[in-house]
């Protein structure tokens, strides 16, 4: 066990690896579906601008291939009009004249030779558009190109070419040539000078060199001749290279054209792409900022739920709903706690005809009748109603029931809420309340009959004495020795002394009922005094308003005292003190004090005592005792209430003086009265 | 029939018919009473002027209402009135406690209602004796002390030398006067005390 604690992370940490885990869980498939889509548009951009690529490419391919067939044809043509300058028989003083012409036709043509068959020249013609490049002297019968031509040219027996040389051009420079050999009939060869250079002028055309680079290179890629527009920076360059395979030579035409390098939005597809991406991420966005919403939407319903539960789990009151058939629906953790079942149990079998587990088995008919009336639309009273339910283990508790109709959002009734108070705490109090009152009661009515004892043996004594006086100071005038009728009136009044004595020993007989309750005196501390009549008190304070002050002087001596009596008094005191604050032009705050102190006289001024006595005082706010009523305060049946026997306050009085003490009463500052009763301490 | 005592009670009972037996009960015993109807009006009485040169007893009931016959009894003794007027408590049966912690305090005694009423006008007419001592005791200190009053300076210092037991020279060397002077003051002094001899002037004294 200590081992799993010491290897176990902390709570903190795993806490907090919990929240990141679910923050990585939530944010993980974003990320993925960001980088997806950021791909995805990489991806469609990166195509796109491929494909604009290779169409470009593929144009300048068709171009090249367009070009290089034009080149072909070109030649062909230019090898048969050369042929055809030969066609009408040979004639040296003609030829030149024919030459010339052709010359002045072909511009990419320097020279027109007219070779025999071994190659020695017969008549040579120069272009007119160009001074004189090649020298006679270097064309004789042994110059390697046209040898090379022309052997290709007897080997095929048509025209054929010859690699291309360069002629240096006096001064610097020179100038790319091939030579073309022509086999004619007559034997001998008819040799044209191409200037590569004016070839791809005059064969290539114009359109081809706009805005990009034509060259011829031999096949290993070495540039002979260029033309067109020289190449800019910052362009990308697309090449095209095609091979143009002539009888005895091998040539290559290039093209490199130039685009600006991709703009953003190099075509109306990319930028279409791009339009549709930026699109799509605008509503992931939006849907995102939806989730969002709807999760926190999904959070407060969540907390608000989570409260809702948490208060119907916390209160004490049980909670049960029933829809209409009887069936339960709903139980709070109370209600399950107050019955003893689980919420299954309560909910499983309960239904139109079934008893509820928890009714009292002697009970169910009865409730089933209610349930009854209530399901055919009876109302509950408002203020709710008592009744008695059974716990799972059978012991019967009395419940207070509030019930009214669970409408919904619709305003239609869908069944019935009941709210359910254990009442069986509340009514244990008020049966030890009523028992103690009971009891404090039945030592009332024992204190009343010894009050009323006390009180006719006091008034009839006060006659008795009287009379008794009378009958004793008649016979002392008759004197003892009287005669005749004076005698008899001497014994008359004899007989009435004696019955007096009679009376009083009656009257004595039942005040020894009073005074043998002298004997029940024991030492009781203040405190417990107090503390016998305040839940009685309170039980009347708390339904008059009244709030209880009680303060008793520290380490006070027990009082010796009979303490039914002496509880009796304190109660009595506090509750006409409580009643005196209820009246309807009592307004302000209503203070019941209770208070215990020591003191040292009883009494009046000067009456030193020797005894200690304790003080218990009661003292209210009410309206305080007017002079006339003041004057009749302790007299046996005066009292101001209609329903008072008016016995309390003489019977205070009369425990009070028992003890030997005092009870007096005065006004209370700023209002109200005080009453105060003096007992004597141990 | 004669009473023992010429002695006057007086009555606080708030019930006017207890008051009015009483006094009819005393006057069959030849003993003479006034009554009042509360402390308070006794205590008027005691103001008016001083009490009557005669035997008394007051009979004063405990329970009543205003002053109670406890708090006028305290009065009394505070006053110092108690020997000369000795007071009897009336108590019903639920002051008996009271009554008996009153007498522990010098009350002459209480008598229960209703009483046996010979009985308490014995005990009343004990304490009018009571009273008449006190009264004598008084009386004969008073004439004493006007009986001293009525010496001179130097017949007062000679009578103060002469119960201490000073022989004549000694009384005289202490006074600076001749022997034969003293003779003449002491002469006096017995004349003027009504004693015949310095024993008993010295016991005429100490009753002062």
């Amino acid at each position: 066990m200590e081992e799993a604690l010491a290897v176990a992370p902390p709570r903190w940490a795993l806490s907090a690896f919990a929240r990141l885990r679910s923050l990585w869980q939530r944010w993980f498939l974003w990320l993925i579906l960001a980088v997806l889509v950021s791909a995805l548009l990489v991806t469609v951009v990166w195509l796109a601008g491929r494909h604009e690529v290779e169409q470009v490419q593929a144009n300048l391919d068709r171009d090249t291939a367009d070009a290089v067939s034009d080149l072909r044809i070109g030649l062909q043509r230019n090898a048969q009009s050369l042929r055809a300058t030969q066609a009408s028989g040979l004639d040296r003083t003609h030829w030149p004249d024919a030459a010339a012409s052709l010359l002045r036709e072909h511009r990419e043509w320097l020279r027109l030779e007219w070779r025999d068959a071994a190659l020695r020249p017969l008549e040579a013609v120069n272009t007119p558009y160009r001074m004189r490049l090649i020298a006679d002297e270097s064309r004789g019968a042994d110059q390697s190109d046209v040898g090379l031509a022309c052997a290709a040219a007897r080997k095929l027996g048509a025209p054929a070419y010859s690699p291309s040389h360069y002629v240096p051009i006096l001064g610097g420079g020179g100038v790319e040539v091939m030579e073309l050999c022509v086999p004619i009939d007559a034997g001998g060869f008819l040799v044209a000078s191409y200037s590569l250079r004016d070839t791809l002028i005059e064969l290539v055309g114009p359109t081809l060199t706009r805005g990009q680079e034509v060259a011829f290179t031999e096949a290993d890629g070495t540039r002979l001749v260029a033309l067109g527009t020289s190449r800019r920076t910052g362009t990308r360059v697309f090449t095209s290279q095609q091979l143009i395979d002539l009888p005895g030579a091998a040539l290559m035409l290039r093209v490199d054209g130039w685009r600006a390098a991709p703009d953003l939005f190099p075509n109306v597809l990319t930028a279409l792409v791009t339009a549709i991406s930026i699109a799509l991420v605008s509503v992931l966005v939006l849907l995102a900022r939806d989730t969002r919403r709807r999760l926190r939407a999904e959070r407060d319903l969540a907390d608000a739920l989570a409260f809702r539960k948490a208060m119907e789990d916390s209160v004490i009151t049980g909670l049960r709903a029933r829809d209409l058939q009887g069936r339960i629906t709903y139980v709070n953790p109370a209600f399950c706690e107050m019955v003893g079942f689980s919420p299954e149990e309560l909910m499983a079998g309960s239904g139109e005809d079934i008893e509820a587990p928890y009714w009292p088995t002697e009970l169910a008919h009865e409730y089933q009748q209610r349930q009854a009336r209530r399901l055919a639309g009876g109302m509950p009273p408002r203020e709710g109603f008592e009744s008695v339910f059974m716990r799972k283990d059978g012991t019967r508790f009395p419940v207070l029931i509030f019930e009214a109709p669970l409408i919904n959002a619709h305003r239609v009734q869908t069944g019935w809420m009941s709210a359910f108070i254990d009442i069986s705490e509340q009514r244990r109090i008020e049966e030890l309340s009523r028992a103690s009152q009971e009891r404090l009661q039945a030592s009332a009515r024992l204190a009343t009959v010894g009050e009323m004892a006390s009180l006719l043996s006091h008034e009839l004594t006060q006659p008795l004495a009287a009379i008794a006086s009378y009958a004793t100071g008649s016979l002392n005038m008759l004197g003892p020795h009287a005669k005749g009728e004076q005698a008899e009136v001497a014994m008359a009044v004899r007989r009435i002394a004696e019955q007096a004595d009679r009376a009083g020993q009656v009257i004595r007989s039942v005040h020894d009922f009073v005074r043998r309750r002298d004997r029940t005196r024991e030492a009781v501390a203040p405190q417990a005094l107090i503390d016998a009549v305040l839940p009685l008190v309170r039980l009347q304070a708390r339904k008059l308003g009244v709030s209880i002050e009680v303060a008793l002087e520290d380490r006070l001596p027990p009082a010796v005292c009979d303490r039914t009596l002496v509880e009796q008094v304190l109660l009595n005191l506090a509750r006409n003190a409580m009643q005196a604050m209820d009246t309807a032009e009592h307004v302000g705050e209503r203070v019941l004090r209770l208070r215990v102190s020591r003191v040292v006289a009883v009494g009046g001024p000067g009456a030193e005592d020797a005894r200690r006595w304790l003080e218990f005082s009661v003292a209210d706010l009410g309206c305080g005792i007017s002079e006339e009523v003041a004057g009749r305060l302790f007299t046996p049946f005066f009292t101001t209430r209609a329903d008072g026997m008016g016995l309390g306050l003489s019977l205070c009085r009369t425990v009070v003086e028992q003890h030997g003490g005092v009870l007096v009463f005065e006004p209370n500052r700023p209002r109200g009265t005080v009453f105060r009763f003096t007992l004597p301490s141990t | 029939m004669q009473p023992l005592i010429d002695g006057l009670i007086f009555i606080v009972d708030d019930d006017a018919s207890v008051r009015e037996a009483l006094a009819w009960l005393l006057r069959s015993r030849r003993l003479e009473s006034e009554h009042f109807a509360s402390a308070e009006a006794f205590e008027l009485r005691l103001a008016e002027g001083p009490l009557p040169d005669q035997p008394l007893c007051l009979l004063l009931d405990v329970r009543m209402p205003g002053t109670s016959g406890l708090v006028l009894f305290d009065r009394l003794a505070e006053r110092g009135l108690l020997d000369a007027m000795p007071v009897i408590f009336l108590t019903g049966h639920a002051d008996v406690p009271t009554a008996v912690d009153a007498v522990k305090r010098g009350a002459f005694d209480f008598c229960e209602k209703p009483f046996s009423d010979n009985a308490l006008v014995d005990r009343i007419e004990q304490a009018l004796g009571a009273s008449l001592r006190a009264l004598e005791v008084r009386r004969v200190r008073r004439s004493l002390a006007g009986r001293v009053a009525e010496l001179t300076d130097r017949e007062r210092d000679v009578m103060r030398l002469v119960v201490e037991g000073l022989p004549n020279k000694l009384i005289a060397d202490q006074l600076a006067i001749s022997v034969r002077t003293v003779e003449v003051h002491r002469a006096r002094v017995f004349d003027k005390m009504e004693v015949k001899s310095a024993v008993e002037l010295a016991n005429r004294l100490r009753d002062l």
